[in-house]
């Protein structure tokens, strides 16, 4: 009575990964406590990261670095369960800064280091998607050494980094192959993989009325940050609990090559600034940004193994807008209180919303402050908080639909040192 | 100095307490609220043939018939009620009937038969099964699905039928004549073949007491004669008649009797829901050897067997005459596939022509007894060219497919619980419910061996 069967090709398994908005845009607390909106206002080192054009404002020896701590918190409802929590842990994304005066007064050598794109995401071990995914991860490391140049002084300076990129991710899903031993099979990828691109700045301050008791002064600048294609050529699988006859297809472990593309980000910003000498300071912000997420049309990976059905998963995002609005505070030279907002259009088109990084177009609301310690450095301190809802979205590649929510918090920490400006100073005093 | 610090322990704790209030984090959906409607979940009975009696991999067996889809639909009432009493069924012991698996052999993924007998063995048929009657007999059941039973045996139109109907559900055990294994849950009555009173399916919907009922009845009405190839499997009882087992039951029959069940199960007012008949021919068993999978030419007897040809395209080859070729030979000019392992074209035509006409009936007395309809044949076409759902790979294939067990006939245990969830979707959508649906990436498909 044997029947001599051959089961046909598997249908290729898609690989969703980091179908959600990725960019990190805490880069500098002084920024994040101000919406964001950073790219018309130049005052500490985090400007090799917002607009290196700008850098001519900073004086001597500057450094920023900071620590940012990422709290998600991401809650699905779908038709067969009430409640699913992603059981997602904080990120801790940090920055470096540093700008510095050379040769000259109009030129400026810096260099950042931060973390633009990333996201982690992971759920309970047998939720309802983990056959789209089960944990994953992506971290990204850029490395920016920047020259500046105020060609005509403050009424035009240019800046230029080169950005070399560095990173990894990783990924597990479920396999839904069912054994004797095991319900379900599991893939854990994971790559790494580098990329070039440059970020290209212009910082101009065109008006300022300089009167007796105060300063007004209209900045604006422009920034593009290319876009960064990673390649990951040395990528692993490797494929657990899967029955025994099916691991022609599914090896205990086989490499794959994909690329990934962190897209550019063009941003036009303005600051106007009102300042009465050693009483009041403000700031007020306005960015526009573009993303262009479009770029990342197509995930493809590509496995050594050849009868792993290679995988292809159309992404198809839009490019987006976010508007950012920021306003500063100093008072006395000495503490600073900062707020914004900002209108964060989604990348994800209906239809493509996935239970990972789940997105919608919101709106975001931070706060900050800063404390000049001594003269030579201050702290800064900043929150952000964003939340939405977004019922019923669908990712239609993989048969899933939930009603998301997602409300994270952001608190960042920041720290500047700054010295040789070429400014007279009273020496701090100590008491 | 000192005037700043004061300023700064002003301000930081007014910032770090607006944070602490702002940094709410709670995202959690509320649990939905659960009812069953205008349903009376008190007493759901099932009825139908072998898909509501949860049976697959050609067998029925503990495992996987306690994931039938009325039984799922029961789990997920309960949960919209706890109140609502156990879902009884009959259940098979251990292996039941036996049933088939797969197994790894040179190379080659193989389902093996549980009478197999190098690789049947921890498959076959369960010791308690040939007097599973000693069970299972006596208790009322919610579950009356019953494998192999087609909606004309559900009541006979005159004396004939009704000793037709008789000796496939219940035998003559005086001449040694085997019913059907899978009623042997319910008492047939007496035989009218010998004068006596029988007891007819409908009277057991009549005498179930129904609060609420599904009615996936009219499958095998069909189904019969495609896996028969179209061969109308005609047999004689002794000194009453002769019968066919596997013909498609004419459309005034079954409208007659779909007519009478619909009426036994609504006699207190119950309220339920039917289901159409799927394309029969969007099954494995018609569709996995095909000429393009076999690379060769097969002959086949069409009609009746008595022309042979070549087959064409259209003509369904049954996954059950694999053996037959492969190992047997058959298919060439001089030893063509008998003809009732080939549906042919023109048979293929007819019983999906008769499965259309057959919904229309079903739709039209569900119409008539206010009772909605679940479109399984819908449905199925839905899979035809394949769909994801939660990140599995579904479609109509054999095996890889992920929808059907082993026989090609039958779903898998996701496969059920797929069915379930559409007979869900529309009691709620039918009768202002609220229940929950299954998660299917709980039920596993086909196992895979090892």
């Amino acid at each position: 009575m044997r029947k001599i069967f051959t089961v046909g090709i598997l249908t290729a398994f898609s690989f969703e990964l980091l179908a959600g908005g990725f960019q990190i845009n805490q880069q500098s607390h002084k920024a994040t406590g101000m919406g964001g909106a950073f790219t018309g206002l130049c005052i500490d080192a985090s400007s090799i990261f917002y607009n290196p054009g700008g850098l001519y404002k900073l004086k001597g020896h500057q450094f920023t670095g900071g620590f940012t701590l990422i709290d998600p918190h991401v809650s699905l409802q779908t038709d067969a369960n009430d409640n699913i929590d992603q059981t997602t842990g904080n990120a801790t994304p940090f920055h470096f800064y540093y700008s510095g005066q050379f040769i000259n007064e109009k030129l400026r050598i810096g260099f950042g280091v931060n973390n633009q794109f990333g996201s982690s995401s992971s759920f309970d071990d047998d939720w309802e998607g983990r056959f789209i995914v089960q944990n994953i991860g992506l971290q990204t490391f850029m490395f920016q050494p920047t020259v500046s140049y105020a060609i005509l002084d403050e009424k035009l300076s240019i800046g230029a980094g080169f950005v070399y990129t560095a990173g990894n991710f990783h990924y597990e899903k479920g396999v839904p192959l069912a054994s004797k031993d095991n319900e379900y099979g599991k893939a854990t990828l994971s790559g790494s993989g580098n990329a070039m691109g440059f970020n290209v700045g212009v910082f101009s301050t065109p008006y300022k009325l300089e009167k007796e008791d105060y300063v007004f002064s209209v900045s604006v600048g422009l920034d593009y940050r290319h876009k960064l294609k990673m390649d990951l050529d040395n990528g692993n699988v490797d494929f657990t609990d899967i029955p025994s006859s099916l691991r022609d297809k599914f090896p205990e472990s086989t490499g794959f090559t994909s690329s990934l593309t962190l897209p550019a980000v063009a941003s036009g910003g303005i600051a106007l600034t009102y300042e009465k000498p050693e009483k009041i300071k403000v700031d007020l912000l306005y960015d526009l940004t573009r993303t262009f997420w479009s770029s990342y049309d197509t995930l493809a990976f590509d496995f050594e193994n050849a009868d792993t059905p290679d995988s292809k998963t159309p992404k198809n995002w839009e490019d987006v807008f976010v508007h950012r609005i920021g306003l500063n505070i100093t008072y006395k030279e000495f503490i600073s209180v900062r707020g914004g907002i900002y209108m964060d259009q989604s990348p994800i088109p209906d239809g493509r919303v996935s239970p990972e990084l789940p997105d919608n177009s919101h709106t975001g609301y931070t706060a900050g402050i800063g404390v000049n310690i001594t003269d030579n450095i201050s702290v800064d301190l900043s929150y952000l908080r964003s939340a939405f809802e977004r019922p019923n979205a669908s990712l239609t590649t993989e048969g899933f639909t939930a009603s998301y929510r997602r409300i994270v918090n952001v608190y960042g920490i920041g720290i500047n040192v700054k010295f040789g400006e070429n400014k007279t100073t009273e020496a701090p005093s100590i008491e | 100095m000192n005037n700043n610090f004061i300023t700064m322990k002003k301000i930081l704790p007014i910032f770090i307490l607006s944070l602490t209030i702002l940094s709410c984090t709670k995202t959690q959906f509320e649990d939905r609220v659960k009812n069953t409607g205008s349903i009376d979940v008190s007493n759901y009975v099932s009825v139908g043939n072998s898909l509501t009696q949860g049976f697959q991999d050609n067998g029925l067996y503990a495992e996987t018939q306690a994931w039938s889809y009325p039984a799922l639909i029961a789990q997920q009432m309960k949960l919209a009620n706890p109140n609502m009493p156990d879902f009884k069924q009959p259940m098979a012991i251990g292996n039941g009937s036996g049933y088939m698996h797969l197994e790894f052999i040179d190379n080659e993924i193989t389902p093996i038969r549980p009478d197999d007998p190098t690789y049947g063995g921890p498959y076959r048929e369960d010791p308690t099964w040939p007097d599973w009657q000693d069970y299972v007999k006596g208790p009322k059941y919610n579950n009356l699905g019953i494998a192999g039973i087609q909606l004309r045996n559900a009541i006979g139109l005159d004396n004939n039928q009704r000793i037709y109907n008789h000796v496939f559900l219940d035998g003559i055990s005086t001449l040694n004549i085997q019913g059907n294994p899978y009623a042997r849950f319910l008492d047939w009555g007496d035989s009218p073949l010998l004068f006596g009173t029988p007891k007819e399916y409908v009277d057991h919907m009549r005498e179930s007491n129904a609060t609420f009922f599904t009615n996936w009845l009219g499958n095998n009405d069909v189904l019969g004669y495609a896996t028969s190839g179209g061969d109308e499997g005609e047999f004689t009882i002794p000194f009453v008649g002769t019968f066919k087992a596997s013909e498609l039951t004419p459309v005034a029959e079954f409208r007659q009797k779909y007519d009478s069940v619909l009426s036994a199960l609504t006699v207190n007012g119950a309220k339920g829901v039917c289901a159409t008949i799927p394309d029969v021919t969007s099954i494995p068993l018609f569709n996995t050897v095909t000429l393009e999978s076999l690379g060769k030419d097969i002959w086949i007897y069409e009609n009746d067997g008595s022309t042979k040809r070549l087959a064409e395209e259209g003509d369904l080859i049954l996954l059950t005459a694999l053996t037959e070729i492969e190992d047997n030979g058959k298919g060439t000019e001089n030893d063509p596939l008998p003809h009732t392992l080939v549906l042919d074209k023109a048979e293929a035509k007819r019983a999906q022509d008769h499965t259309i006409l057959l919904n229309n009936e079903i739709k039209g007395l569900a119409a008539k007894y206010g009772v909605p309809v679940v479109d399984t044949y819908e449905i199925l076409k839905t899979f035809e060219s394949g769909m994801k759902m939660s990140g599995i790979d579904l479609n109509i294939k054999y095996v890889e497919g992920g929808l059907f067990s082993l026989d090609g006939v039958h779903p898998n245990p996701k496969g059920y619980a797929i069915v379930a969830n559409e007979f869900i979707k529309v009691i709620n959508q039918s009768y202002g419910a609220n229940i929950p649906l299954i998660d299917i990436t709980r039920y596993r498909s086909v196992i895979f061996p090892n």
